[in-house]
């Protein structure tokens, strides 16, 4: 696959042609058809049609789709063109007076008709309504509220048709056509994971599966499942940013209230991003030294379960640390994940393995574990790695196990 | 290990320590033993003194008289209380009436088990006998060392390490050249331990033993070190020096400890004005007493980080 090939986004690439691609909201598709038909039975009652739904659904998809089962010809326009009274009438006044030079009927769509605004817009929705009021050929308006008060007097000239968000099976079947076509062998639990966080909007899911499976010829849960934590980013993102940037020691405070974030994480975000924001020596300095005021009352608040101490941990992990620089921010500076648990969690088997590796040489050279881990393990390893005779024999002679010595090689 | 198999079995086997090997001697003798303080820098042979000792007075089936603990890793007070009153409570058959309860790193040890550790002292001393081992006796408790017998290890003379060092290659078949003697010598600053360690990693590599071999060797065993950490800091970049932290802390288990006593031996030997090592001893205090007051001891460390940083673009401002 060439590379500009593969940069078309697979919302393209998989639009679908017709209206028999196009899953879920069969009654509202059924209302659609109904309606265009009976274009051919004369003008019908009304004129228009207003497609109302949350993102994402297929409501533009339907519209073209439509267009191509009836073989009409297309004309649209959405929120990228202005709308003014003007531009309105150039656009659909002559065609809603004629057929196209090929006799084939037009179908007029005012996409994203949320975004004409009232200034750079004048005149825009009411030169729509005269269109639709004189139209000799069917109109679709689509939105993703038809209740917006703007939109009242509009609303009574046109047939109402809902799109409701699809459901988890609906876009889960969405997504493994695609797979199939792609040649991906997809989980279903992967699949099911970008359905449900896509919330009804299959746009986001076929953005979601493209990021995630585009190359892959397997996707597993382990691929999609990192995507909770993106979301979770974001949250945490703002408190950071509330905190860092802080306009008044009580905001920088109620910052830990904005997301449902454990403290200690928390504390660990702030910690590991202190010095990728403050970058003066003296700022640092202070701003660390409340870190580690914090962490004192951490530890007392561990010792002796008195959590009073919590209220002196946020005040010095947020205000202590907001109030010990200029909050001026030198460019956009991005928030890191905190190292300290990647590691945390990536080696607490390790630090396991490690211990007891120390726990096993402390038995033999009568040494503690920690000192075992520092003053002789060092040696071992190279002694491991340059004689692996020897190195066999001592390690046989410590009782260290397979998984023990290539834990130890391992570590260089 | 070389360590353990050139570790003298019997006190006629220790070098070097004359006046101790006389009066442990003399207990072995009597068939008796005080409490004792064994007390002195690692690697002098304080371990090695007590297991000799206990050689000498059970025979060669010492181990079921004697109890080694190591304080560091079972420190609390429930240990002491438990498995050391299990212990020594029962009376031993034999000629010898009393066993032999070695605990190393005893400085190591809360106040408050060494407390309960005098206690249980006091009141099975008849059934048994404490040697505690310590690199300070000065953080053993008073109380207990009012009971004990002290013996102060100090560091093994430069000719004793060497012979030790030539005796051992010629056991093992090992090349060693003097340059190379020099440089154990040099690195292991009278460690007994870390000479065996150095000398048994050179010799795996299967070539005669020269200074570059042992500098190659010591290198690889220490690549990221305390003094490297607040260069780096000193010089500016905290984010580097955090990094550095973590590889010594998770990579070579360093605990805080051990971090915050080397930096506080290197600030001395740093290149800034004198003024200035008595502030950065201040700072390295502050931290380390918070250290054993805070939750984590990385915020601790890179605290102390920081006010590196602060403190380097604070001397470069001054000596401009």
């Amino acid at each position: 696959m060439s590379s500009t090939l593969s940069y078309v986004p697979w919302t393209l690439k998989y639009k679908p042609k017709s209206l028999s691609e196009i899953i879920g909201n069969d009654d509202a598709k059924e209302k659609i058809i109904n309606w265009i038909q009976s274009w051919n039975k004369g003008i019908p009652e009304k004129r228009a049609l207003f497609i109302y739904g949350p993102p994402g659904v297929g409501k533009t998809a339907t519209a073209e789709a439509l267009a191509n089962d009836f073989k009409m010809e297309l004309v649209m326009s959405d929120a990228s063109t202005y709308r003014t009274e003007e531009t309105v009438k150039r656009f659909a006044g002559r065609a809603s007076q004629f057929g196209s030079i090929f006799g084939r009927r037009k179908l007029i769509v005012f996409d994203e008709v949320d975004g004409i605004t009232g200034s750079a817009d004048t005149g825009g929705l009411s030169e729509i309504i005269k269109v639709i009021e004189n139209t000799r050929t069917p109109v679709i308006l689509i939105a993703n509220d038809a209740y917006d008060p703007r939109f009242a007097s509009l609303r009574n000239l046109c047939l109402l048709v809902e799109f409701k968000r699809l459901s988890v099976t609906e876009v889960m079947k969405h997504l493994s056509r695609i797979c199939a076509k792609e040649g991906i062998s997809a989980e279903e639990k992967a699949l099911r994971f970008i359905a449900e966080r896509s919330n009804g909007d299959v746009r986001s899911a076929i953005l979601d599966l493209q990021a995630l499976a585009q190359g892959k010829s397997k996707l597993t849960y382990e691929d999609v499942s990192w995507l909770a934590q993106r979301d979770r980013k974001e949250e945490i993102f703002n408190v950071l940013r509330t905190i860092f940037y802080a306009k008044s020691a009580t905001s920088a405070k109620n910052a830990v209230n904005m997301a449902d974030i454990d403290l200690d994480m928390l504390f660990e975000w702030i910690y590991e991003n202190v010095p990728y924001h403050i970058k003066n020596p003296s700022e640092l300095a202070a701003a660390m030294d409340a870190l580690s005021k914090a962490d004192i009352y951490r530890g007392m608040l561990k010792e002796t379960g008195d959590w009073s101490f919590l209220r002196y941990i946020i005040d010095l992990m947020t205000a202590g640390v907001a109030f010990s620089w200029s909050r001026k921010a030198a460019g956009w500076v991005p928030f890191k994940f905190p190292e300290r648990i990647k590691v945390a969690s990536a080696t607490k088997e390790e630090r396991k393995i490690l211990e007891e590796i120390g726990r096993r040489i402390g038995k033999k050279c009568h040494l503690s574990t920690s000192r075992s881990i520092v003053e002789v393990l060092p040696y071992l390893r190279i002694i491991l790695l340059n004689n692996p005779k020897m190195g066999k024999r001592i390690a046989k002679w410590l009782n260290l196990d397979e998984e023990m010595v290539s834990y130890i090689t391992k570590m260089a | 290990m070389w360590t353990e198999k050139y570790r003298p079995r019997t006190l006629d086997e220790i070098v070097d320590q004359d006046e101790i090997v006389s009066r442990l001697k003399s207990f072995v003798k009597a068939k008796n033993v005080p409490h004792c303080i064994f007390a002195g820098p690692p690697g002098t042979g304080k371990t090695t003194a007590a297991l000799c000792l206990a050689h000498d007075l059970y025979g060669e089936n010492y181990r079921e008289y004697i109890m080694e603990l190591n304080a560091s890793d079972e420190r609390g007070i429930n240990v002491i209380r438990e498995t050391v009153k299990t212990f020594a409570r029962t009376k031993p058959i034999g000629e010898v009436t009393f066993k032999l309860l070695i605990l190393d790193e005893a400085d190591n040890m809360t106040d408050d088990a060494q407390q309960a550790l005098r206690r249980t002292m006091e009141r099975y001393s008849e059934t048994a006998r404490f040697i505690l081992i310590a690199n300070y006796s000065g953080k053993i408790i008073e109380p207990i060392q009012s009971r004990c017998a002290p013996f102060r290890f100090t560091y093994l003379p430069d000719e004793a390490i060497a012979k030790r060092i030539r005796y051992i290659c010629e056991k093992e078949h090992v090349e060693v050249m003097d340059d190379g003697v020099e440089a154990i010598l040099e690195l292991s600053e009278g460690d007994l331990r870390k000479t065996l360690n150095i000398l048994q990693t050179a010799a795996s590599i299967g070539k005669p033993i020269t200074a570059d071999l042992v500098y190659a060797v010591v290198g690889k065993a220490n690549p990221a070190d305390v003094r490297e950490m607040m260069l780096t800091a000193l010089n500016g970049d905290f984010i580097s020096a955090r990094n550095k932290l973590r590889e010594l802390t998770r990579k070579y288990g360093l605990t805080g400890t051990d971090i915050i006593r080397q930096i506080h031996s290197e600030v001395f030997r740093l290149n800034v004005p004198d003024s200035w090592k008595v502030k950065l001893a201040d700072m390295v205090g502050e931290i380390d007493y918070r250290l054993v007051r805070g939750a984590t001891e990385e915020i601790q460390l890179s605290a102390l980080l920081a006010k590196l940083v602060e403190a380097g673009y604070e001397i470069k401002k001054s000596v401009k």
